[in-house]
């Protein structure tokens, strides 16, 4: 027994030391670096992800390390894939956007979002309450700081104290500080609910390893409380209803680009928190947290659903079909329980979850950009997001297709995959969500969730039209700048290919898990 | 040091739980931003009153690391907090949650 003994295995890690490594570089460099061409941070950005994707499936990263607080499994190699593609795209799509905001000072919220991405690939081989709890803050508190960020820096510069508290009728600078805010009130109180629970799990189980845990907690109204704040608390973080009033809020306020991020990555991340402990620790007790799940699903579907079709503005419906589609994603976790808790097998519910994760970030953060290319063009230098309230209602979307024909494109692509209608990816998700969910023996909730998609398609349906059944007017021509158009580009082409081609992409998730 | 006995660490749960209710409470009432966080400052106590008594009942240290994490994440939360409260203030020159609440659908 050696003082090294608690770094065996330690290159499971590899992923996550590039993360991390990454970000501090990037903080020297944007040090070190003259003011001037900060965007080769972005630059740098892209590769450190790319280079981590890759070496998710260079590398072996399956084992145990950290004395058994953390496991790479198939589960969470394909999280982690998740999370450096939506950071990936979410930096390129976002390079434009992040350097008009801040020109000098970009370095910063690529470190931010580096260190979010390092919370998260962490959280998804959790299992310990302690690394839980860490790597779920890691990736929460640069958030608030980048939902807030567009705020920064273009606030006027006063001498001396307001007249009054009289403000003026439109102030330009606000509307990301409060995005941030109002993420940050709730991401914290969520925070702290979801400790309290594990404290409480802690102290009914005596330890804080999963293993553990799963074999000395007993069930009881200690236990029943638990779960319930820690469901509660992780409902919060992905935004599904009742818990779900920061959504539509905060990606009206925050910079679309980052939005996109914040839409995709965070959930994915929470559903894999979800995972670790509802079918670990708590797989033996699905009595307790099943009928929580059940009522979030019904809640989510409905008020995402039916709140989406009265928004105008273009951000907040998304918002809202967002709490739909988180419905789904719980969708699949309640299958994937039942199936453990009923035959203990491993289930292809896991499965579906990590297809319909990826089959949401890629459609998501397409439409999220292509609503930031529309903008953006309309856009001049010194304007800030949000000095135009109308930057993301509907209307902007007026004639998308005579204005730029391979935007309205992917645009259709991206709104079709969400809503999903054959052949886009997010209709094998669906289908196959619905499928796993018919077999755990959920007949009537599969019938309530396809009508409730079916109604769902109304508002997707009306970005459609907007785009082609609309005269575009005066509204100017649009071109999407590089590298945003290059990353609408590969999403589309993802939608698309996975979308006609759904097999070996489904079989790999498959294999994740375990099956096949 | 007092043994941690049952009774006491049904005492100190009862604490807890009092400390966390509190908190809730002046969560949702505080209409200030500072108290907001002052409530939620309590509810993150609460959750280390709890680590630190299951720990000292079962003994061990796992439970007292987590409350060093705990108390490390909370100090983290509410600094990004003040700073976000810093930038609405400079913005609007207040504190108050009225002042945030442009976005509506």
């Amino acid at each position: 027994m050696s003082a090294f003994d608690a770094l065996n295995g330690v290159e499971i890690l590899a992923v996550d030391g590039i993360v991390a490594v990454g970000a501090l570089g990037l903080l020297l460099a944007d040090v070190a670096m003259p003011a001037g061409n900060k965007r080769i941070l972005g630059y740098c950005t892209l590769l450190l992800l790319a280079l981590g994707f890759t070496a998710t499936f260079t590398l072996d990263l399956t084992g145990t390390a950290l004395g058994g607080a953390y496991v790479g499994d198939g589960f969470a190699i394909w999280c982690k894939r998740i999370f450096l593609a939506a950071g990936f795209f979410g930096v390129l799509g976002g390079m434009d956007e992040t350097a008009r905001i801040g020109p000098r000072r970009q370095g910063e919220y690529y470190q931010l979002l580096m260190m979010s991405l390092l919370g998260m690939t962490l959280l998804a081989g959790a299992r310990d309450l302690i690394l839980l709890m860490v790597s779920f803050e890691l990736m929460s508190l640069p958030l608030y700081a980048m939902a807030a960020w567009g705020g920064i820096g273009t606030y006027p510069k006063r001498k001396g104290p307001l007249p009054s508290m009289e403000l003026p009728a439109k102030t330009k600078w606000h509307r990301p500080a409060e995005a941030g805010l109002k993420l940050y009130l709730v991401g914290a109180v969520s925070s702290v609910v979801a400790l309290y629970g594990i404290s409480l799990l802690f102290g009914i189980g005596g330890s804080t390893r999963f293993d553990v845990l799963a074999r000395t907690m007993n069930a009881g109204p200690v236990m029943s409380l638990a779960v319930a704040m820690i469901v509660g608390g992780f409902a919060f973080k992905i935004g599904a209803a009742p818990f779900h009033m920061w959504v539509p809020d905060t990606y009206q306020g925050a910079s679309t680009p980052f939005v996109a991020f914040l839409s995709v990555a965070p959930k994915a991340a929470g559903f894999a928190a979800l995972v670790q402990l509802l079918l670990g620790p708590l797989a033996g007790h699905t009595d307790t947290w099943m009928p929580l799940v059940l009522a979030l699903i019904i809640v989510s579907l409905l008020v995402g659903n039916l709140m989406a079709v009265p928004q105008q503005n273009v951000k907040r419906m998304l918002g809202f079909s967002g709490v739909a589609q988180m419905g789904f994603g719980l969708m699949a976790l309640l299958a994937a329980g039942t199936v453990a808790h009923t035959s203990g097998q491993k289930s292809e519910g896991l499965a579906t979850l990590l297809f319909f994760l990826a089959a949401y970030m890629v459609a998501n953060m397409g439409v999220f950009f292509v609503i930031e290319a529309v903008a953006a063009s309309g856009r001049t230098e010194d304007e800030t997001a949000d000095e135009k309230d109308s930057d993301d209602t509907l209307a902007v979307f007026r004639g998308l297709h005579a204005r730029s024909p391979g935007l309205a494109l992917a645009g259709l692509l991206f709104v079709l995959s969400l809503g999903g209608i054959p052949f886009a990816i997010g209709f094998w998700a669906k289908v196959w969500v619905l499928l796993g969910l018919w077999t755990a023996g959920y007949g009537w909730l599969v019938v309530l969730a396809a009508a409730l998609s079916a109604a769902g398609l109304f508002y997707y349906l009306q970005i459609a039209r907007s785009m082609y059944m609309t005269p575009e007017g005066d509204l100017p021509k649009v071109t999407a700048r590089m590298e945003l158009g290059l990353a609408i580009l590969l999403l589309a082409l993802l939608t698309m290919a996975v979308g006609l081609f759904p097999g070996p992409v489904m079989e790999a998730a498959r294999v994740a898990v375990g099956l096949g | 040091m007092i043994a941690v006995n049952a009774e006491v660490l049904q005492l100190l749960l009862l604490l807890s739980a009092a400390l966390f209710s509190l908190g809730v409470y002046g969560v949702l009432t505080r209409k200030n931003i500072i108290g907001l966080l002052i409530g939620l400052e309590l509810m993150a106590n609460a959750v280390n009153i709890n680590l630190v008594a299951f720990a000292r009942h079962q003994g061990g240290t796992a439970g007292q690391v987590f409350t060093l994490f705990t108390i490390a994440l909370t100090v983290a939360e509410v600094a990004v907090g003040l700073a976000l409260v810093i930038l609405l203030h400079r913005s609007r020159r207040s504190t108050e949650t009225d002042a945030a609440a442009q976005l509506h659908g």
